[in-house]
């Protein structure tokens, strides 16, 4: 049950059909991953925790650095030097004190992923990196919990949810090589704009509705302003998410 | 030149005047889009066309302008820099372009494998 304070405080989005106060309780009862609090990551954080959703936990393992602050804007000045989820921690409570906001100061491995994930409805990728997505891919299939990842370069984005047992996972297309993507640079907007995104995804997802990039990539291109999607496919041979991989294990 | 381009996981490879007909199985590509609506070459895995001229820029050139013939939006050249687009890496025989005499002006000979990769993006 809304008290009054969050009917007045959601009264905009408790306003649109389909989402009311029925969708508002769902997001409170909600917990929400974002691993890695980079460009993407303060993005879809300061969304999601605007939104109302319950519990939000922020990992990362770095500190704020001057060069951090073209994108990351829950990091100013003032917070150089700081732990990143230690300042977003402080900042996201500030805009919703309603949401508990539980950072964990960690990279994240395939020793620590299960026991950080667990128990979330979704986890949002706010990684910079192939590899730690992988293992987030990989533990969020077996834990059957869907994984909205979004990526950027420069004036580029992607975008893909993925939903355990339904859709193609990262590993599906990545299994395990490296791939020129990352270090290219990055202008701001172009996180905000994919992780705004994915927030949307995380908030269709948790309410019900059906989230629009299951089984689909969407590709942004900055230069030209212009949105591709198309539909992939599940690699049958996957050696996380396809069921004869899933049978072997249990062998 | 004949090309048979077999779309694989997240890429196209593009074998150049082929000795024999290429039969690389059944379709395993992750995005559909690669065999666009091509009856023929969604059943037997291999796109099978013709392009005028030797060079790469031809081949990526014209394999763009089939996709976009039944409106497949991919440029694999960006016509802003007329050089690879920012979304591809194009190799010849395992080896980028860019470290290729010529590059893109390279001229393809029998026998070569181009391959197209779509890049994701892993920065956040």
């Amino acid at each position: 049950m809304l008290d009054r304070s969050e009917l007045i405080r959601y009264n905009r989005q408790l306003a649109i059909p389909d989402f009311g106060e029925e969708g508002q309780e769902k997001l409170k009862s909600s917990h929400v991953i974002i691993a890695g609090m980079g460009g993407l990551g303060c993005a879809s954080a300061t969304y999601l925790t605007a939104a109302g959703v319950g519990r939000v936990t922020i990992v990362d393992f770095d500190s704020v650095e001057l060069s951090d602050l073209n994108r990351q804007i829950l990091y100013w000045e003032e917070d150089i030097g700081e732990k990143k989820v230690v300042v977003a921690q402080r900042k996201l409570s500030k805009l919703n004190p309603a949401v508990e906001i539980i950072p964990i100061f960690a990279k994240l491995t395939e020793e620590n992923v299960f026991s950080i994930i667990d128990g979330a409805r979704v986890v949002v990728d706010g990684l910079d990196n192939l590899a730690t997505r992988l293992v987030v891919n990989s533990a969020c299939v077996k834990h059957k919990i869907p994984y909205v990842y979004g990526g950027v370069s420069r004036l580029r984005g992607m975008l893909t949810t993925i939903i355990p047992g339904k859709t193609p996972c990262l590993a599906c297309v990545y299994p395990k090589r490296s791939q020129r993507g990352g270090g290219l640079g990055i202008l701001g907007v172009v996180p905000a704009l994919i992780a705004n995104l994915q927030a949307l995804e995380t908030i269709k997802l948790i309410i019900g509705h059906s989230p629009s990039l299951a089984g689909r990539l969407l590709l942004f291109n900055g230069e030209e302003l212009g949105f591709r999607v198309y539909g992939i496919n599940k690699n049958e041979s996957c050696e996380v998410c396809s069921q004869a991989s899933g049978l072997e294990k249990a062998q | 030149m004949r090309v048979a381009i077999v779309p694989r996981m997240v890429e196209l490879r593009v074998m150049v005047n082929p000795t024999g007909e290429v039969t690389w199985g059944p379709p395993s590509a992750i995005s559909p889009w690669m065999y666009a609506p091509w009856r023929d070459a969604q059943r037997k895995g291999v796109i099978e066309m013709e392009v005028e001229g030797e060079t790469l820029r031809a081949l990526l050139t014209q394999v763009s302008d089939r996709y976009k013939q039944v409106n497949v939006d991919f440029d694999p050249i960006d016509p802003r820099t007329n050089d690879v687009d920012f979304d591809y890496d194009v190799l010849i025989n395992g080896k980028n372009y860019e470290v290729v005499p010529y590059g893109l002006g390279v001229k393809l000979t029998d026998g070569d494998e181009v391959q197209i990769k779509m890049v994701w993006r892993w920065d956040g």
